[in-house]
């Protein structure tokens, strides 16, 4: 919907300046120099800011994290047909939004964690192009426990479990990953040899 | 017409196609959900808005 609205308004502003340029002349009335800063001013603003926040908010999408070539594999794990690996686990049972599959987790990732993730993301667009692709991807840093805590603390299945009550403190400081139990994640190395889910039935 | 109104209009014609082709790239990328497409909004389409705003701006400042 804001896509349209954007594109209205770039379409608008074109043909408005289209027609500046080939009528030059209406810009010595009153009148056609307010449309001209209109054209030439308000809508290209307009349309530059909206459309940078339309680009930040499809950045979240898990369609954008695996347009890269490289996420296949990372997608294909959140397919896998076994409940006790974790993202698989949480995509297929919509505990996190399908659409938004990788961000909910990795919400420091890139684009979206502080200046050195921003300048990260745009060294993987350099890398994607112009260098060789590392064989292993992994994370620059562990992944933090926040990211599994924002939505399990205070929740009855994560509060009222005896291994989560006896290391609530060490969890909620980072001394130990949810990871050392819960290990089961991505495999992307062994994801030929795991059975995939086809999605849900129609 | 004076010399300043044609050179007026010389500089809003070189911000009009700065701006028309600016916005098109942007248009364009905006229909485009991959890592490029938000590079190409920012570095291509954004600069040259902004350097057609701006050429638009010190034309009528200045003349």
């Amino acid at each position: 919907m804001a896509n349209y609205a954007v594109a209205t308004i770039i379409l608008l502003s074109i043909i408005l300046i289209g027609l500046l340029l080939v009528r030059p002349t209406i810009t010595a009335a009153q009148g056609g120099k307010i449309l001209a800063f209109i054209a030439f001013f308000i809508w290209p603003i307009v349309a530059t800011v909206l459309g940078a926040s339309i680009h930040l908010d499809n950045s979240k999408s898990t369609q954008f994290c695996l347009s890269c070539h490289v996420m296949e594999a990372h997608g294909k794990s959140l397919y896998i047909d076994d409940p006790t690996y974790v993202p698989a686990a949480h995509f297929q049972n919509n505990r996190i939004p399908k659409e938004q599959a990788c961000f909910t987790c990795h919400t420091n990732y890139t684009m979206f964690g502080d200046v050195n993730g921003k300048i990260r993301g745009l060294q993987h667009i350099y890398v994607y192009y112009f260098k060789t692709i590392p064989n292993k991807l992994a994370l620059y840093e562990p992944f933090k426990n926040r990211e599994c805590l924002h939505c399990h603390a205070n929740a009855r299945s994560y509060e009222e479990t005896t291994p989560h009550r006896e290391m609530k403190e060490q969890l909620a400081a980072n001394d130990m990953s949810c990871l050392t139990c819960h290990n089961k994640i991505h495999d992307v190395a062994n994801i030929d040899k795991t059975k995939q889910w086809k999605g849900p039935v129609r | 017409m004076t010399e300043n109104t044609s050179r007026l209009q010389r500089k809003l014609k070189r911000a009009a196609y700065l701006l028309i082709f600016g916005l098109a790239v942007e248009g364009i990328t905006l229909h485009w959900a991959h890592p490029t497409s938000f590079l190409l909004f920012i570095s291509l389409g954004g600069i040259l808005v902004l350097a057609g705003i701006a050429i638009y701006l010190i034309a009528i400042v200045t003349t």
